[in-house]
């Protein structure tokens, strides 16, 4: 279980100082800036649970992910994973945790791949035989027979990424950290990563806590997501009523050989046209809690006459976006 | 939380035994690691005969008919000259990538999380490494000996003493090397700040010339100084024919240093590890 409390991390910087000579004015400046990339944050993932963590560049995600792991201490705040303060017993917490930091890697580039898992074997105290079931049965289940004995730095990204993966659970940690573990990928091998996460979920029962970008892995692998911006959550909660409470809205598309600048229609609004071929396609939005999509439609077609009609439902990419940019907004 | 838990595949806490077994297993990963590329390690063979080879030759010229220069009689000096080499090929190699490598890649904040703390890693990665270099230094200290060049140690005693000399030697050595990886801590770049000490090193070390021929302001200053702990102090007592009171001196004063900057380097660790954990990976 990972259990994090009102937890703030600051980072204090030197004040550059304008004018003249202000590389060496800043050089002896005692001013800080203080900027706080984690304000305030709780979380709580369970056991046996996967948790999606969101939020723009910058918002503050992977400097949650380093605290929780023990390599940056708080500021303030507590946390304990597993039962352990993190950065308090790095070394205790270190057989519970596994880590894949999609930006950076952990195995040692210049031999082949089967000696990074060799090395970590031996720093977790893996016992030979479990090793080796382990090793033999994630190798099978990421088809990396192939590769086992490139050296790292010749592997693709793709498989580089399966290596820091089974590098990070070979002595199957109870809680996974995954920063961007599909990162740059392509679809086939995102896929693959997903199954096996999920499928590590199912079998071992691992507590993940997942950030990414891309929606879909969300969407295949975490019923609850915890957003974040600007250090602070935005939202916690599951992944369906995320869509209710920042998406009320539906959203109808009908095609027309012509649509009025001035078109008014009662209830749903027009929200924009484009030009699609010979026709126009106008999107209108309305709140299903105010009226009725039927209804919706039905005022559509007598104020405009259309050849084809789409409704949809906005996808959590749009929800996502959405709170991506109102936080942009409000800066 | 003692016993492992169901489906648990390791302990709580690691023993002392296992901690061990990692460790060895990172000094034979950076063993490995340096053999990899067969043209540098064929390259690194054929520089340290060439090597040996050389100082072998300058110093015979350089002492031409003379038996004699300073004091110093000329087989002291060439089996000095040849030892020295040999010496600095493994106590100041090329390789500054244990630590450096994984700051620059980042890997550096994998280590800060695993079992294991992260000095005695890379301590043992850093020994890894410079064991690698004993083949080539191997071949070139039989080189020499095929060539003559060396004369055994100037009395049995003298021997033992340079063979518990020469591991205080690479003890400091190993420590000065990591505490010069540690520099990336907060410039990110060490090659640049390595390659002037390893200049700095083979010069006040007296790999390169014995601290005997040095102007006595020079020797004298740079006794003061670490450096020549790690090559000096061992090779002089090789090639001293009556060791005595003044051998002991050498070593105690050897085992303080190894001592002083290991409490340095354990500081500057310190210090360099709050900055990753303050800073960021």
């Amino acid at each position: 279980m990972i259990r994090a409390e009102h937890l703030v991390k600051e980072f204090s910087r030197p004040r550059r100082v304008e004018g003249r000579l202000s590389g060496i004015r800043s050089f002896l400046s005692t001013q800080k800036i203080v900027s706080r990339a984690v304000d305030d944050v709780s979380l709580q993932v369970d056991d046996g649970e996967i948790v999606g963590y969101l939020g723009p560049n910058g918002a503050g995600k992977s400097t949650t992910i380093k605290m929780l792991t023990g390599i940056l201490v708080p500021t303030s705040g507590h946390i304990e994973v597993e039962g352990i303060v993190p950065w308090q017993d790095r070394r205790a917490n270190a057989l519970n945790i596994g880590a894949v930091f999609g930006q950076r890697t952990q195995l040692w580039t210049d031999l082949p791949l089967r000696e990074s898992f060799e090395l970590i074997s031996r720093l977790y105290g893996l016992d030979r035989a479990d090793f080796r079931r382990s090793l033999d049965q994630f190798v099978d289940l990421l088809d990396m027979g192939p590769f086992m004995d490139t050296s790292v730095r010749s592997l693709s990204l793709g498989q580089r990424m399966r290596g820091d993966l089974v590098a990070a659970m070979l002595y199957r940690p109870p809680v996974l950290y995954l920063d961007e573990p599909t990162v740059g990928l392509d679809v086939v091998a995102k896929v693959r990563i997903r199954e096996f996460i999920a499928e590590q979920n199912r079998t071992e029962g691992t507590t993940v806590l997942l950030t990414t970008h891309d929606i879909a892995d969300i969407e295949h692998l975490a019923r609850r997501v915890v957003i974040i911006d600007e250090g602070r959550i935005l939202y916690d909660g599951d992944l369906a009523s995320l869509r209710t409470r920042y998406a009320p809205y539906r959203e109808i598309v009908v095609r027309a050989p012509q649509v009025p600048e001035d078109l008014r229609v009662d209830g749903p609004e027009l929200t924009g046209t484009r030009p699609d071929g010979d026709d126009l396609l106008a999107t209108f939005r309305f709140d299903p809690e105010v009226i009725s999509a039927p209804a919706a439609i039905q005022r559509i077609t007598s104020a405009l006459e259309v050849t084809d009609i789409t409704s949809r439902e906005p996808g959590v990419e749009d929800v996502i976006r959405q709170i991506y940019l109102d936080g942009e907004a409000r800066r | 939380m003692s016993a492992a838990a169901p489906g648990r595949l390791v302990p709580a806490r690691l023993g002392t035994a296992v901690g061990a077994r990692g460790l060895l297993a990172c000094a034979g990963q950076a063993w490995r690691a340096q053999f990899v590329f067969r043209a540098a390690t064929w390259s690194g063979i054929i520089g340290a005969t060439l090597q040996v080879v050389l100082v072998m030759l300058v110093w015979t010229a350089v002492y031409g008919a003379r038996t004699e220069v300073a004091g110093v009689d000329q087989r002291d000096a060439i089996t000095y000259a040849v030892l020295g080499a040999v010496v600095a090929i493994v106590f100041q190699p090329f390789v500054y990538d244990t630590l450096y490598g994984r700051l620059r890649t980042g890997a550096i904040a994998f280590d800060v999380m695993r079992p294991l703390s992260a000095v005695p890693m890379t301590l043992a990665q850093q020994a890894g490494a410079a064991a690698a270099q004993l083949p080539a230094a191997g071949i070139a200290l039989g080189v020499g000996l095929l060539l003559g060049a060396l004369d055994a140690p100037g009395s049995r005693l003298s021997g033992l003493a340079f063979a518990l000399s020469i591991l205080l030697g690479f003890t400091l050595a190993q420590i000065l090397n990591f505490m010069i990886g540690l520099v990336g801590f907060w410039t990110l770049e060490v090659s640049g700040a390595f390659h002037i000490y390893r200049m700095f090193v083979q010069f006040s070390s007296g790999a390169l010339i014995p601290l005997w021929f040095m102007p006595d302001w020079l020797s004298g200053g740079l006794s003061l100084l670490p450096f020549s702990s790690q090559v000096f102090v061992p090779l002089t007592i090789y090639v001293d024919p009556a060791p005595g009171m003044h051998t002991l001196t050498a070593l105690g004063v050897q085992a303080l240093w190894v001592l002083v900057l290991a409490v340095l380097a354990a500081l500057l660790w310190r210090r360099a590890i709050r900055r990753l954990v303050i800073f960021g990976g």
